[in-house]
């Protein structure tokens, strides 16, 4: 099958000794960061960022891959030792993976956590391999209007997702959008709202405007609260679940992994929404429901599994449409960018070996994070003992670091220091960045799309609704933004963000 | 007396509508265009009246609705934090990478009201060591490691 001829040129890529080097260093980096409490995927990513810059495109985007994994895989680490979502993904692994570790079956909680993880993982690799090239001929079709309603729908089902006021996330979406138009309208060659700074040209840089927002801003915000108590660690005796344990997991892995897949395709949908699915599916199938909330198998396994698969395939559309669905797929764009590499249509057509290479190295990543971290779980324990005093200044001199390497200017650096207080002043305020961040990358794109459709059309708005694709997008977008209008849904939403 | 019940959205309300008054006057000059040849100044315009609308509705809510208080801040972690950043930025290129991430790293410590003279001391000169060996042996970025030019 082509499926997996297609793997197998991009594992013969992926399979380098530099390229496993990097995805080990990768995943153990990922995992360092993720398992600090209070620091999130985004943050992590961002600030191990510029590391991967001097590496080539391939080996770059296999260590970004690892980190992103092992972030993912380090929050639910913490979940399930203290009680500390890494983030808002493994919120729920919180429930009942806390619970079973304060029963003594951390360690069951754990390798549940990650083989489901793992397993999820290598499903989620190849519904992207057989559907990604599907996708990609669909998107040949898409032209500016469809383009825009996608995007457009995208940032809808931010808005949706975000926790908290919805108007705000509205506000917040346009900001990003007006953020993301700084630089250069190169159509008209005229720079805007740069103040005549000429590192402004070309945008403000993602890099430091992420650090800034997501890392500083939680910094600050970790520093700000009573240093919590981490002797509530729990200790991890066996690491293997019991007959039981496995029994009741093994199907909720298959449904979590199915969920999470199908959910992450979607944009917006990603890693959050399908732990939240699979969760409430775990729930409500199951015979022993009162168990949920007290240390639940399926309830750690369900939604690790389904959180994994989503966050695999919401590389979907990332690829194919070069459109990036959550705020960590919008890093992921940055990243891609300053690699030199523009993440779409073009991608599958023009870089093969760069395409199936990364995908194929999704699945060493996921591989080789339940080789390495299961046996290396009593370090991150230990890791999780530090004091905060003493990482918060490593972290500060990474990100700054990283900041000024991006292209040796003190200026980023002074904007990260802006960006901070700006993020800090939104988390004061209950405004989330995440749908902020997805405007400001989807900014100038939206832009483009829609000067070109008004062109096409000769000013006729109406060209997003003639024209059958984007005509379901739009009105898909009005779903959604009228479910939140639905009181049903609007409370199993604020029920989920309170879990 | 107006009362604010929801300072979290009045706020917000406020800083929004701030940031779209302040995207109008900084575009005002940004040529419109029309709707088939867009300018550099339709969308920043657009999105500048809906920000400054939602703003508005955000705000007035606020004084309306009841809603969470802001959590009082300190200013000790915002204070020393920035600072770092600052300072780190002043540094770099005056005196290279090692003395720069001693110094940064310090003052950093002090953001937390656990900090240790001695330890920050020897964590800022791990750091420093360590990230020599990591950005510019290993990563090969180009950074002086130590130098003096003010």
């Amino acid at each position: 099958m082509d499926v997996f001829a297609n793997l197998a040129t991009g594992f013969g890529a992926a399979v380098t000794p530099a390229n496993l080097l990097f995805c080990l260093v990768g995943c153990l980096l990922g995992t360092l960061i993720g398992v600090l409490p209070g620091i999130g995927p985004i943050a992590t990513i961002a600030m191990l960022l510029p590391i991967t810059f001097g590496l080539d495109p391939l080996s770059s985007l296999i260590m970004l891959a690892g980190i992103y994994y092992g972030a993912q895989y380090g929050g639910s680490t913490t979940a399930i030792l203290v009680n500390l979502p890494g983030e808002t993904s493994s919120v729920i692994t919180c429930i009942d993976g806390y619970q079973m570790a304060r029963r003594g079956r951390a360690g069951a909680a754990l390798t549940i956590a990650a083989l489901g993880s793992f397993f999820a993982g290598c499903v989620g690799t190849v519904v992207i391999a057989a559907f990604a090239p599907m996708l990609a001929g669909f998107a040949e079709k898409f032209r500016s209007p469809e383009y825009f309603s996608l995007m457009l729908f995208g940032l809808v089902a931010a808005v949706v997702l975000a926790n908290g006021s919805v108007l705000k996330a509205v506000a917040m979406v346009i900001l990003g959008l007006l953020f993301g138009l700084v630089g250069t309208d190169t159509q008209a060659g005229v720079t805007r709202f740069t103040f005549g700074v000429s590192e402004l040209y070309d945008g403000i840089d993602f890099v430091p405007l992420a650090m800034g927002l997501f890392g500083f801003a939680e910094m600050m915000g970790n520093l700000e609260k009573k240093l919590e108590d981490r002797s509530s660690t729990q200790k991890i005796d066996s690491l293997w679940p019991t007959r039981e344990e496995a029994k009741l997991a093994v199907p909720a892995v298959l449904r979590g992994t199915a969920i999470g897949a199908f959910l992450g395709i979607l944009p917006g949908g990603g890693a959050v929404m399908s732990s939240f699915a699979s969760y409430t599916l775990e729930k409500k199938i199951s015979k022993s429901r009162a168990m949920f909330g007290k240390g639940a198998v399926e309830g750690v396994a369900g939604p690790e599994s389904a959180n994994n698969a989503g966050a695999q395939t919401s590389f979907i559309p990332l690829l194919t449409l070069g459109i990036p669905s959550t705020p960590v797929m919008a890093i992921m764009v940055g990243a891609m960018m300053i690699q030199g590499i523009a993440p779409g249509t073009a991608l599958l057509t023009e870089k093969p070996i760069l395409f199936w290479g990364m995908i194929a190295s999704m699945w060493i990543g996921n591989l080789m994070l339940v080789i390495i971290n299961l046996p290396l779980i009593g370090l991150w324990v230990a890791l999780l003992k530090v004091p905060y005093r003493l990482l918060f200044p490593c972290i500060l001199i990474l990100c700054c670091v990283g900041a000024y390497a991006i292209s040796s200017s003190t200026f980023l650096v002074m904007m990260m220091a802006g960006m901070s207080v700006l993020g800090y002043t939104f988390n004061k305020l209950g405004c989330e960045c995440a749908p902020f961040l997805l405007g400001f990358v989807l900014g100038p794109l939206m832009e483009e799309n829609l000067r070109r459709s008004m062109v096409l059309s000769f000013g006729s708005p109406t060209i997003f609704v003639e024209r059958p694709i984007s005509l379901v997008l739009l009105l898909l977008s009005l779903l959604l933004l009228l479910m939140i209008v639905l009181p049903s849904f609007r409370k199993t939403r604020e029920d989920a963000f309170q879990e | 007396m107006l009362r604010v019940k929801s300072p979290q959205d009045f706020w917000a309300g406020l800083l929004f509508i701030c940031f779209g008054a302040l995207a109008l006057f900084l575009g005002r000059n940004y040529a419109f265009g029309t709707v088939t040849r867009m300018g550099p100044g339709f969308l920043p315009t657009v999105l500048a009246w809906f920000l400054l609308g939602l703003g508005i509705i955000i705000g007035l809510r606020g004084i309306a609705l009841d809603g969470p208080s802001i959590a009082p801040g300190k200013w000790r972690p915002q204070i020393f934090i920035l600072l770092g950043i600052v300072l780190f930025g002043l540094l770099i290129e005056r005196v290279g990478l090692a003395p720069t991430v001693f110094i940064v790293g310090i003052v950093a410590a002090f953001a937390s009201v656990e900090v240790k003279w001695k330890e920050a001391v020897l964590l800022s000169a791990a750091v420093a060591l360590f990230s020599i060996l990591l950005f510019i042996k290993l990563l090969g970025q180009s950074m002086a490691p130590w130098m003096w030019s003010p």
